[in-house]
């Protein structure tokens, strides 16, 4: 125990960082620009398409005459064909799309440099775990070698993941966490997330990689610090992933339980 | 209906005519109806896996039935329903806009036909050998390699190998269409000017000309893997599964990139028919001019060339590097551009207009309103951060099948539109509003849901409980959807007998040239020769045109006008890829001393038939079984022979008298053809070398090298062959020479010296292969095989499909040779030239061939 205290101070000492809102999660970055997408997207929908309905009902063809029959011509049987006029509206209203999207994206994309590179690592003392996707499961490698098949991580930490697969192309997500790669037989992609709340989280797949694929989901358990590094201690040398061999589709995936906050079994 | 005497053409009433006719009006409606059967048929696939959903769990289809389910109806949507119903309209269309009788190669057209039917005989016969393919409609690898196919995977090969023949009549179709569009047009008419759905035809067959090649290449690679054994898809040969030790680690992304080049433009070759429907509808069905129209076009062409420059977006979360990441997300921002503007065209077409809410109108705003609304979705898509939660969710789905099915949405308004023009009766219209808003609604319910329960990720009928409220109302929507199809197929049945008979124009400001003649049309499409040349659309007779051609020797009339009994004939250019021999220039048939085009050949549907029952046999080839190889021979020597056979038919296609020509007016039909054919086997060729290439890089370029290949893999036998080709070009050239100065025999000794050379190389790589096969090292103890290594396979595989090209060159070759011996060519040496492009082509490639494979 006083060992523990130790390593504890020492870390809190070189700056072992605890984040709470320090470290903007990905899952901070996606809600808000999906928020802000989902409202420009929403109203720009709903005004083009009620202009869209307002121009065909206003214009119907009631039966009687042409009340712009001196305005507009009409096209006529055999006519080479030419443009109508009124291409200046085209325009603005293209000009004005064209701005609203080019400048959604932009804002975007200085979020995505964050997301793409993390939180300075200098300043974060990231947890690598390398994950490895396979038919049906996942496999999650800790620095230390230990392999378990539930991902055990610490609160408002930064993790780090090296995604790859040891047969077909599978894609590995934490749907709540907001963190998804690719997992490609043959190399590694990386992602990374932090979780600032515990609980237990779903991962699934997200590429379609035989019978099993449906069923191919596994827990995310997100432990306060302290009990992660009890957890982790205990992990040296110790081995949790069950038989590899899921070949078939169908099968039960035994998960180990997580009671919340407690040291799994 | 015309009863004009039919030139050999059984009348309509009677089976046969179905199968021997190459009309294009006849072909049109054969697409359009066998369209239909596999929108049933996709449709009641995706009925049963939405049953599947209405609640979590493998309940109904078992997970390999659901996984065989969800991936065949993609495939049939994807390539058997959509872009086939969209040529239905411009097969019977385009030529009537254009004015041109018919398209360029008839024949051709009829081959394209009975090639994609069969496609789709071969795809249905895989569900029942063993499991079809269930890997997706994407097809990733390696899930696609016989490895991780359950059974003995017949019905996954059976799938790849109908893919191919489905290319093969696409690429056919693009040659077609294009060779028609640049030298068919009438008098006066420019590019620019021809009806928007000509135009939007034209820019969709120009995409499947480049984007087929390079799917083509992606099936070829695949069905090698599932049929001789190369290992292009596996990254671990010896079963290691570490990524550090891959034996090709470019495998999955190889795929990823063949597919996905391909797949992007295919997105817009399946949306711009549809584009071209929405104006032709727009402009008729609100009496005004397409507003735009010059920015219109412009747009397409825009589109068009950018789709080849966006598919790594449908790779973002691959492990690509940041800067291409933004390269791809700018492009694919840039591509939606465009269609804002050509939203805003139609949107503002209808002011000042005069709209009617006719059938075809309702379903071309309809489809306006859904794109518009998937177009948005898109946008999310492109930024790369929500992507990387969306990816392989159902906003994704919800997304695609917004603005896909919007396409078809507009598809089924210019069924509305043209079924007049087609069948000569009226469908009932207020059936037909009935039927759109079932079509509406059931549309939505089943598609908005997916937005709201996007985070399900695709191909799964697991999910969580809250959702299933949304899952079950996409459901019953899609069963609306389904049934609003009974309602259009029982009113456009019953309205051919009960329908009100209608004139040649049902639809007040109809302007294009389809319009102005009888419905349907008689055999010949126009009652003259149309023409531009006033300003109006008019018809020409013959003493007019012979006027116009006898005054005006310049470039309209260029080339074989018909008035003064040219030889301009349809030789019936085959360039199927499953087995093929090319043709040589016939003679023109005279009956009476006067020419009639030719409108019937049986030789389409046997070729298609030959490649059917040979394609059923390859699937199963690997078994060893009797009955497969059998299959296997019997149909490659019924293909074979039926080519022969379609070679040998005298058929007729004669040159319209006037025409606009631009930009191709100094080149003849039979060069464009072979011109664009040459153009398409470029990228199928360029992916090839790029496939290895990438996998060479992927492995570490000297790496490869040092590890893969045995030292005895010398450069020269590369080197001869290299000669040996290079020679044999050069003596295609003696032979045209000898042909224009009538020198028989110096035309007959220049074609065998060609062949002689040409085996000569086939001896020299069949001895090198030989060898390769049979060396024992200690690196390779069991030879250096088509399946010891990823280096080998890019090695047997590359220089193989550029083996197989000069076998068929041998082929020609060889009839060359036979019809030079009995008189043919002398002083016409045009069919030697066309032989010459395809040989000096298959020349050049070896050029890159030999550096890469040999030398680097």
């Amino acid at each position: 125990m006083k060992e523990m205290v130790g390593v504890v101070i020492t870390r809190v000492a070189i700056g072992f960082p605890l984040h709470g809102g320090d470290v903007r999660a990905p899952s901070a970055v996606f809600d808000q620009i999906f928020e802000v997408f989902l409202l420009l997207g929403t109203a720009v929908g709903v005004v083009v398409v009620a202009y869209t309905m307002y121009h065909a009902l206003k214009y119907r063809d009631d039966g009687g005459t042409d009340p712009y029959a001196d305005k507009v011509e009409r096209p006529e049987m055999g006519e080479m064909p030419t443009g109508g006029a009124g291409g200046r509206k085209v325009f603005y209203s293209f000009s004005i799309s064209a701005i609203i999207v080019v400048s959604l994206i932009a804002w975007t994309y200085s979020q995505l440099l964050y997301i793409e590179q993390g939180p300075d690592p200098a300043q974060t003392d990231a947890l690598e775990i390398d994950v490895e996707g396979y038919r049906f499961g996942w496999d999650f490698v800790y620095p230390n070698g230990h392999t378990t098949n539930t991902l055990y991580v610490p609160q408002d930490r930064v993790v780090r993941l090296q995604v790859t697969s040891t047969d077909v192309f599978h894609n590995f997500g934490i749907p709540e966490l907001r963190v998804k790669t690719d997992a490609v037989p043959g190399q590694y992609t990386s992602a990374w997330f932090t979780a600032n709340e515990t609980g237990t989280y779903a991962a699934k797949c997200y590429e379609l990689c035989g019978s099993g694929h449906s069923l191919m989901t596994t827990d995310v358990v997100v432990m306060p610090q302290d009990e992660y590094e009890e957890w982790y201690a205990e992990t040296e040398g110790t081995n949790e992933t069950k038989s590899g061999g899921n070949e078939t589709g169908g099968a039960d995936h035994q998960i180990a339980p997580a009671t919340a906050g407690g040291v799994p079994a | 209906m015309s009863h004009d005497h039919e030139h050999g053409l059984p009348p309509k009433s009677s089976v046969s005519r179905w199968f021997l006719t190459t009309n294009h009006k006849d072909i049109g409606v054969l697409y359009l109806i066998t369209a239909l059967f596999f929108l049933v048929f996709g449709g009641v696939l995706a009925l049963l896996f939405r049953l599947e959903l209405i609640s979590s769990g493998a309940d109904l289809l078992g997970s390999m039935g659901y996984n065989q389910a969800v991936s065949t109806h993609g495939l049939l949507m994807v390539f058997w329903f959509i872009s086939p119903f969209a040529f239905g309209f411009a097969n019977y269309i385009v030529p009537l806009q254009i004015g041109a009788d018919d398209l360029a190669f008839p024949r051709l057209n009829a081959l394209s036909y009975w090639l994609y039917l069969f496609s789709g005989i071969l795809m249905g016969v895989s569900f029942f050998q063993g499991t079809t393919f269930a890997g997706g409609w994407t097809m990733y690898a390696p899930l696609n390699t016989p490895a991780y196919i359950p059974g003995e995977g017949l019905g996954a090969t059976s799938v790849v190998l109908a893919l191919i023949m489905f290319t093969a009549a696409v690429t056919l179709g693009s040659v077609n269409f294009l060779t028609t569009m640049y030298r068919m047009r009438a008098e006066n008419l420019r590019m620019r000017d021809i009806p928007i759905f000509s135009l939007s035809i034209n820019l969709t067959v120009w995409m499947m000309l480049f984007a087929f090649a390079a799917l083509l290449a992606a099936l070829m690679i695949l069905a090698s893997d599932h049929i001789l054994g190369t290992t292009y898809f596996q990254y671990s040969i010896d079963g290691t599964t570490m990524a550090t030790d891959a034996d090709n680690p470019g495998a999955s992304l190889l795929w990823a990139h063949l597919f996905w080049f391909f797949g992007h433009p295919e997105v817009y070759i399946v949306f711009f028919p549809a584009l071209g429907v929405m104006a032709e509808c727009f402009q008729t069905f609100t009496g005004r001019r397409l507003v735009g129209r010059k920015w219109f076009i412009i747009s397409m062409v825009l589109v068009a060339l950018q789709s080849f420059v966006v598919w790594m977006h449908h790779m973002f979360l691959t492990g690509i590097n940041l800067p291409i990441k933004t390269i791809f997300m700018a492009t694919t921002i840039g591509i939606s551009l465009p269609f804002d503007l050509m939203v805003f065209s139609l949107i503002y077409t209808m002011a000042k207009g005069r709209v009617r809410f006719t059938t075809p109108f309702l379903f071309s705003l309809g489809a306006l309103i859904l794109f518009i609304i998937g177009g948005i979705t898109g946008v999310f898509l492109g930024a790369i951060v929500l992507d990387y939660q969306f990816r392989g969710t159902y906003w994704v789905v919800a997304h695609f099948h917004y603005v896909m099915v919007a396409g078809a949405t507009a598809l089924f308004g210019g069924l509305y539109y043209w079924y007049p023009k087609i069948t000569g009766k009226m469908y009932n219209e207020t059936l037909g509003k009935i039927q759109f808003g079932v079509y509406f609604l059931g549309f939505n319910l089943l598609y908005f849901p997916m937005f709201i329960a996007w985070e399900t990720p695709r191909r799964v009928f697991v999910y969580p409980d809250g959702l299933q409220i949304w899952h079950s109302m996409a459901t019953v929507g899609g069963f609306i959807l389904g049934a609003s199809f009974l309602l259009m197929f029982y009113n456009l049945f019953v309205s051919l007998w009960r329908g009100e008979d209608v004139g040649p124009n049902p639809w007040e400001y109809a302007t294009s040239a389809e319009w102005a003649v009888s419905s349907p049309p008689s055999l010949e499409n126009f009652p003259g020769v149309p023409s531009y040349a006033t300003g109006k659309l008019e018809f020409l007779d013959e003493e007019a045109v012979t006027e116009r051609t006898e005054s005006a020797p310049g470039g309209a009339a260029h080339g074989h006008a018909a008035t003064d009994g040219g030889t301009a004939t349809d030789g019936g250019a085959v360039t199927a890829r499953a087995a093929a021999t090319a043709t040589a220039v016939e003679p023109a048939h005279e009956v009476g001393g006067e020419e009639h085009a030719s409108h019937a050949s049986f030789w389409p549907f046997l070729v298609s038939l030959g490649g059917f029952i040979a394609f059923l046999g390859l699937s199963g080839v690997r078994t060893g079984s009797v009955f497969y190889l059998s299959m296997a021979a019997v149909g490659g020597v019924a293909t074979f022979g039926s080519l022969v056979g379609m070679t040998r038919e005298p058929f007729h296609a004669p040159e319209m008298a006037i025409a606009e020509r631009w930009p191709f007016e100094r080149v003849e039909k039979m060069k464009l053809g072979m011109w664009t054919f040459l153009a398409s086997d470029i990228v199928l060729f360029g992916a090839f070398i790029g496939s290895y290439a990438f996998v060479r890089v992927a492995y570490g370029w000297t790496a490869w090298h040092h590890d893969l290949i045995p030292a005895e893999h010398v450069t020269m036998p590369g080197l001869i062959n290299t000669y040996l080709l290079l020679t044999s070009s050069f003596l295609v050239v003696l032979a045209m020479v000898a042909a224009e100065r009538e020198s028989k025999r110096g035309t007959v000794a220049a074609l065998v010296g060609t062949f002689a050379l040409g085996v000569g190389f086939l001896i020299n790589k069949g001895i090198e292969w030989n060898h390769l096969f049979h060396i024992s090292t200690e690196t390779f103890p069991n030879g250096w095989g088509l399946s010891t290594n990823i280096a080998s396979s890019t090695f047997y595989l590359t220089t193989g499909l550029h083996g197989a090209h000069v076998t068929i060159g041998l082929i020609i070759c060889a009839y060359m040779t036979v019809r030079a011996w009995n008189g043919a060519y002398q002083g016409d040496d045009r069919a030697i030239e066309y032989f010459g492009l395809y040989w000096h082509f298959v020349d050049i490639v070896w050029l890159f061939l030999f550096p890469l494979f040999y030398i680097l």
